[in-house]
């Protein structure tokens, strides 16, 4: 059940005004994509209409919206050796953010509430070790980096009251080209950061779970859900979806049973409205929902599905083929086609 | 013999006159719709036949007919194969943990009053279906109660999944309308033809990596520790024939999608070939140096195989495998 704190919180954050992202179409979504040998990113409105289009040197991941100025931080792929800080309403390049030397980004990354600070998550090249790195929210300067806590760190979350959850996927990675070197021995686990980045609590799953990498977050209540990436024998049915709030032990919710495989053992990406979460798994081509309590509600089918994000009293989906949906319990259903080839994530302004 | 060049031009004209329609309509209607109602009709002969008697040797002809058809239509794991846990059900493979036997084992040890078909529908995925009638009908030790109301409960769920397979797919509300209306208003599930070619396209993908990576790869385990007791069916000693006849059903189901893909139909045939020659009915060669070459020989062309068709059949249809599936991330 949501807590009246959070539902609040969750009323606030939906009415801060932005008046910056006004002069880029006030966009309720980034999302990055394809066209063609082009990539670009894209600003869309609660109806999944493309407000702006800027174009990217190469294929994105996540983005970071400013919360106060029509400012994009685009991260590149893994392993991510630049991230682009896009003036939105007019393409330019404000700036281009290089990780320090033997780091990389790793993906994701999130501002403070009043735009100050910039927080990326990060590796260390040899070995994954995980970094937050912090960057001056105005001039992008490196102005300092916490341990993340675990290995691979990829999504993280800012709770309401400044402190941060981390998603450390517990993958170490070859620098140079994603291998993966430690499926025996990963151990991912999931980490609350003080705002001064202090490790205030950790947690990991069960020993049989280790090879689950927890990749990524959505808020709920005082904690998340998070989405993960199974790397043992695909033929083992393991969850795609857990609940953590500091304090306690993280609980896996697995599917109904004939869905057991419908994820194909992936998750890759996750959202939460005020009732309902849901990831996407675009190895199965289906979104999944449930309740805030990990209840089973609903899988739709639809091929190469993987952005997510809450919209209004249901979600907006995107996939591959250009298409964005509405996704509520009931169904999907399109609402605009012909767009870029949509890459991994949604990602919702104000969240 | 050569043939005289007019009788070449001839035969050059008439091709472009009337070309050989090929394209989903056709995948439809020519291979994946006979192909639910051969499985439906086997099923349904299957349960008429556990009802008659639940002896092994009596049911053996009904149990491979049926699951030769199943294994034609195996790899479409799209539309109703996917709902109520249909495919899993009717053949939970692989299955590393025992789930399945663990399941069944508990089932017997139950009421036999409570073994009807509606009981069983409700019951576990991993206790069902064609390999749930293979551990009652060639048991790897005594079974702790007599079999034969499971044996006839199973085939009655399996011919009444089989027949909502079929029915799933017919009719004006069914798949194949979903298909062929694909891009019409107030289809959410098919915004345009090339998706239908796509999702076509990924499943024959999908199914030349399972039984590369699953069907040939879990008893080939490693150099070091082969594993011929993974085989997919083997107590019904049917591991190399479920091979062959998901490659005959792959192979028809690319050539009713586009003809114009010779490399991916010869690398079909030389895969078929090779499984045809292979002595091996179980894979229980593996374990020996040399008929685990052979078996390495055989995952090797189907790979090669779907490389081809990756290439091949992409170009011809213009799909690929999907820009986040293929990423990950």
């Amino acid at each position: 059940m949501t807590s009246r704190r959070a539902f609040l919180a969750g009323l606030a954050a939906a009415a801060v005004p932005k008046p910056g992202w006004a002069a880029a179409g006030s966009p309720a979504f980034l999302a990055a994509g394809k066209r063609g040998e082009a990539h670009e990113l894209c600003g869309l409105s609660a109806t999944g209409g493309i407000v702006f289009r800027q174009p990217l040197p190469a294929r994105g991941h996540a983005a970071a919206a400013h919360p106060l100025r029509a400012e994009a931080v685009a991260f590149a792929r893994r392993p991510g050796v630049f991230a682009l800080v896009l003036d939105c309403a007019t393409g330019a390049v404000r700036h281009r953010m290089t990780p320090p030397e033997g780091r990389q980004f790793n993906g994701h990354g999130v501002f403070s509430a009043d735009g100050a600070v910039l927080m990326t998550s990060e590796v260390v090249a040899e070995g994954s070790a995980g970094r937050i790195g912090l960057w001056d929210g105005a001039t992008y300067a490196r102005i300092g980096e916490w341990d993340s806590g675990g290995i691979g760190p990829h999504d993280m979350k800012r709770l309401a009251d400044g402190r941060l959850i981390v998603a450390n996927g517990g993958i170490k990675t070859d620098p140079g080209d994603r291998t993966k070197l430690n499926l025996k021995a990963m151990r991912p686990n999931l980490t609350l950061l003080s705002q001064e980045g202090a490790v205030l609590d950790r947690e990991e799953l069960a020993p049989e779970m280790h090879r689950n990498s927890i990749r990524h977050l959505a808020l709920v209540g005082e904690g998340v859900a998070f989405a993960m990436q199974w790397e043992g024998d695909p033929a083992e049915p393991v969850p795609q979806l857990g609940l953590w709030t500091p304090g306690s032990a993280p609980r896996l919710c697995p599917p109904l049973e004939a869905e057991m495989f419908a994820m194909q053992g992936y998750a890759g990406s996750i959202a939460a409205t005020q009732d309902a979460l849901a990831i996407t798994s675009p190895r199965g081509g289906v979104v999944m929902l449930f309740g805030l309590d990990g209840t089973p509600l609903a899988t739709h089918r639809r091929a190469d599905v993987c952005g997510i994000a809450s919209a209004g009293d249901g979600f907006l989906a995107s996939d591959g083929a250009g298409a964005l949906l509405r996704v509520t319990v009931e169904g999907i259903a399109p609402l605009a086609q012909g767009g870029p080839q949509w890459d991994n994530h949604l990602v919702a302004l104000g969240s | 013999m050569p043939r005289p060049p007019v009788l070449l031009a001839l035969m050059a004209a008439l091709a472009l006159a009337a070309p050989a329609r090929a394209d989903y309509p056709e995948a439809i209607r020519d291979v994946i719709l006979p192909g639910y109602a051969a499985f439906a009709e086997a099923a349904a002969a299957l349960d008429t036949a556990a009802q008659a008697s639940c002896e092994a040797q009596a049911l053996e002809p009904a149990f491979h007919t049926a699951f030769d058809a199943w294994m034609a239509v195996a790899p479409l794991r799209i539309g109703p194969a996917e709902e109520d846990g249909r495919a899993l059900a009717i053949l939970f493979w692989p299955d590393p943990k025992g789930l399945g036997a663990k399941a069944q084992a508990a089932l017997l040890a139950g009421e036999p009053a409570a073994l009807t078909p509606e009981g069983l529908a409700q019951a576990s995925v991993a206790a069902r279906g064609l390999l749930g009638l293979e551990r009652l009908l060639w048991p790897a030790e005594p079974l702790p109660a007599d079999p034969c109301p499971l044996v006839r409960a199973t085939a009655a769920d399996l011919a009444r999944m089989a027949a909502d397979l079929r029915d799933g797919w017919q009719g004006d509300t069914g798949f194949a309308q979903a298909m062929l209306s694909a891009g019409t208003e107030g289809n959410a599930e098919f915004l345009s033809g090339p998706e239908v070619r796509q999702a076509i396209f990924t499943l024959i993908h999908a199914g030349l990596e399972q039984i590369a990576d699953q069907q040939l790869g879990r008893p080939l385990g490693s150099f070091d520790k082969p594993r011929p007791e993974l085989a997919q069916a083997r107590a019904s000693g049917r591991s190399l024939s479920n091979v062959v006849l998901e490659l005959q059903g792959l192979r028809a189901l690319t050539e009713s999608l586009t003809p114009d893909a010779p490399l991916t139909l010869a690398a079909f045939d030389h895969a078929l070939g090779l499984a045809e020659a292979l002595a091996d009915p179980v894979f229980a060669g593996v374990a020996t140096p040399g008929g685990r070459l052979k078996v390495e020989i055989l995952q090797q062309a189907v790979r090669a195989l779907r490389d081809t068709a990756a290439v091949e059949l992409a170009r011809e249809l213009d799909v690929d495998l999907g820009f986040n599936a293929a990423d990950g991330d």
